[in-house]
């Protein structure tokens, strides 16, 4: 078993390994006199190493150290486990007295300079050849072509085949880099290959978001839409079906649509798309009954026929602008009657940003601004201002997640039914029906929801308003509960505000990109 | 809501794998010739001469699906002999043993055999109680790269999702058997 069963090699560890194992025996010394042992640890955490390389359940265990009594033992142990998971690394624990009267435990890891031991059989064969492929040799430096020569005629060490991976890595940061091992010429001989292939760039612009869903909404009922993004990472195609959708318009739509994107078009900062929809409208009676009451707000169609083409434009990898325009065709209710032209200049500018703070929790924001201007300029029958500013934050930590979101927005002149606000559906105001507070829409929207979720369980708070600018301004909150289970989710809202207990539930398949690549 | 049914299917629904208990001293062994966790990914890199990290867990349960009374966990080294194509395994603890010139078939039994659950802690569950036993295994290395910033699905991975199906070389597997009783000593019985 070669340097498998070198147990008895396995002290002889210098530098860092010593001073940690000194620090650590100073910590256990120390610790008695200053953290008692029972003493209510507040947080344990690891230092000097990514904790997400260590098992799930050695993970598990040292989380759950927080609120329980110290123990020596356990702590001791618990760093033993780390070592044994982590052959070529050190562990030692210091625990420090918090003015609160609590602990605070930190497992310091290190690396040892020399390897214990290497658990790989093929230690025991000499490395006959050793290459890199998939790089042309000008890009490789002659410090790497002799540590590569360097391997040749040892035996192997998967510590430094580890360490001059990460150096090829390093010096060739725009590769991956894998490796292998292959028998040699002869018994006893191994050759081995570092394989270097070339990293796509990552893309600037983003393709617009995909948005599968099936949701049923207790006060309005089925609806589906559904799209499938085909392409690879510079180009999609993407077909749209909706059927009897109501969950983010006044209208109820089905129908159909294609569109197309482009992120790169000669450059990663410029990009594009051309969208086309057809879609056939129904109408609840309230949505009817109050157009009849509001002659000022356009009137209600039959189908609706868009095309939107765009240009768009990356300052940075997180901020991007759009502009174009968007060309509908209104087709109305009553027969005999001419169809209506909705056409806009569009523009936006949009932001996304995620980030990581050490091993685990993440953050996302994303932001948005929206204009589109209906100008008689572009042969539009509507002419209108609409603004829409969005954002939203999002929180990860392991099973710990929290998403905040905001949007306002205001219509000036007399928009289409379509670019109406609407707030009570499955994302916003969840509780209330939209078609009870808004049912033709509204030109003035604010809207802001906070929800914790823990697993696949959530608590919401979602308050808003959607008003006409000449009416009364009502604020409407609800809360609830939300279960979720990948796709699927249920949720349950209840009105706040209200003089009346309802609950509303949605539930369904939210899912965010069903995706071909070719 | 038959889409939601499939969605909390039970990730195990084939249980056809042999699973069986004995007492050795004070100890419970368990023994699983079927459940085999070196396949896919992890297979791949050790027969690329790579080693591979699998950490294994033995939960001992009051009943199925019920919080574990007892566990006995272990993290494995395995290795795979590019010349006498052989596997290799250590078990990373304290007292690294070792064993190699195994086949893969072997090489797993041997390392499902070195979770030992002290008889001690099954006892807590109560004199003659039925427990049942649920095997795990974690793939702890994986050369997966930082893979697509892209949120969503792909059609495979739709399809993966709504069958339970899951990456080879990231995530937990498992198995679950039982009743099983405290056997005397010798070869365990399962009712």
């Amino acid at each position: 078993m070669g340097s498998l069963l070198a147990v008895g090699e396995g002290m002889r560890t210098l530098g860092l390994l010593l001073s940690l194992l000194v620090t650590g025996t100073q910590a256990a010394t120390d610790q008695k006199a200053v953290v008692p042992e029972g003493t209510v640890i507040a947080v344990a955490a690891v230092t000097g190493f990514d904790i997400d390389r260590l098992s799930p359940g050695l993970r598990e265990d040292i989380r759950n150290l927080a609120g329980t009594p110290l123990a020596q033992a356990r702590l001791d142990a618990l760093a033993e486990r780390i070592e044994a998971e982590r052959p070529r690394y050190v562990a030692a624990v210091r625990a420090v007295m918090d003015p609160d009267g609590q602990a605070r435990v930190f497992f310091v890891v290190g690396r040892q300079e020399v390897p214990e031991r290497d658990d790989n059989i093929n230690a025991r064969y000499i490395v006959e050849q050793a290459d890199i492929r998939g790089v042309p040799d000008e890009e490789l430096s002659q410090a790497l072509r002799d540590d590569l020569d360097a391997m040749v005629g040892q035996r192997l060490d998967s510590g430094a085949a580890d360490r001059l991976q990460q150096r090829i890595e390093q010096e060739l940061p725009r590769y991956d880099v894998s490796r292998r091992m292959q028998r040699g010429s002869q018994v006893g001989r191994i050759k081995l290959v570092y394989e270097a292939r070339k990293k796509e760039l990552p893309q600037w612009l983003r393709f617009d978001s995909l948005r599968t869903n099936a949701l049923f909404h207790s006060e309005q009922g089925w609806g589906s839409f559904l799209d499938l993004g085909i392409g690879n990472r510079t180009i999609r195609f993407t077909p749209m079906v909706a059927i009897d959708n109501a969950d983010d318009l006044v209208e109820e739509y089905s129908g159909v649509g294609l569109r197309f994107e482009t992120r790169q078009l000669g450059t990663r900062r410029l990009g594009a798309s051309f969208e086309w929809s057809w879609f056939d409208q129904d109408w609840r009676p309230a949505t009817l009954s109050a157009l009849a009451l509001t002659p000022d707000i356009p009137p209600a169609y039959d189908t609706r026929s868009t095309i939107t083409p765009l240009l768009k434009f990356a300052v940075t990898p997180e901020l991007s602008v759009a502009a174009g325009v968007s060309i509908s065709e209104l087709e109305p209710l009553i027969p005999a009657t001419s169809s209506q032209m909705a056409n806009a200049a569009v523009a936006s500018v949009d932001f996304d940003r995620s980030w990581k703070d050490g091993s685990e929790p993440t953050h996302r924001v994303t932001a948005s601004f929206g204009v589109r201007a209906g100008s008689r300029d572009l042969e539009s029958d509507l002419a209108y201002t609409r603004y829409l500013g969005q954002g939203a934050y999002r929180f990860d930590a392991g099973r710990h997640h929290v998403e905040a979101t905001g949007m306002a927005g205001g219509i000036t002149g007399h928009a289409p039914l379509f670019e109406r606000f609407t707030l009570g559906d499955s994302r916003t105001l969840r509780g209330w029906d939209k078609y009870d507070i808004a049912p033709a829409g509204a030109d003035r929207v604010v809207h802001s929801s906070v929800e914790y979720r823990y697993t696949g369980i959530g608590l919401f708070l979602d308050v808003g308003s959607v008003w006409d600018a000449e009416t009364e301004r009502h604020v409407r909150v609800s809360t609830g509960v939300g279960f979720y289970a990948g796709p699927a989710f249920f949720v349950v809202g209840f009105p706040v505000n209200t003089d009346e207990l309802r609950a509303i539930f949605t539930m369904g398949l939210r899912i965010p990109g069903v995706r071909i690549q070719w | 809501m038959a889409l939601l049914a499939l969605l909390v299917w039970p990730a195990e629904r084939s249980s056809a794998q042999a699973l069986t208990v004995d007492v050795v001293g004070e100890v419970l062994r368990i023994h699983a010739p079927g459940f085999s966790f070196l396949k896919g990914d992890p297979l791949t890199r050790l027969r690329d001469g790579r080693s591979v990290r699998v950490e294994l867990a033995a939960l001992v349960l009051p009943g199925p699906g019920k919080p574990a009374a007892a566990a006995a966990r272990r993290v494995f080294a395995l290795s795979y002999d590019l010349w006498e194509e052989r596997f290799a395994v250590t078990v990373l603890d304290a007292r690294s043993q070792s064993v190699s010139h195994l086949a893969l078939a072997a090489v797993e039994a041997w390392c499902v055999e070195q979770l030992v659950v002290p008889l001690s802690a099954i006892g807590a569950l109560g004199r003659d109680a039925p427990f049942w036993i649920r095997l795990e295994y974690n793939v702890l290395d994986g050369d997966a790269g930082s893979g697509s910033p892209d949120p969503g699905y792909t059609l495979q991975g739709l399809i993966d999702l709504l069958s339970r199906r899951r990456k080879t070389d990231s995530s937990s597997h498992a198995l679950e058997a039982g009743p099983f009783r405290t056997p005397a000593r010798g070869p365990a019985s399962k009712r």
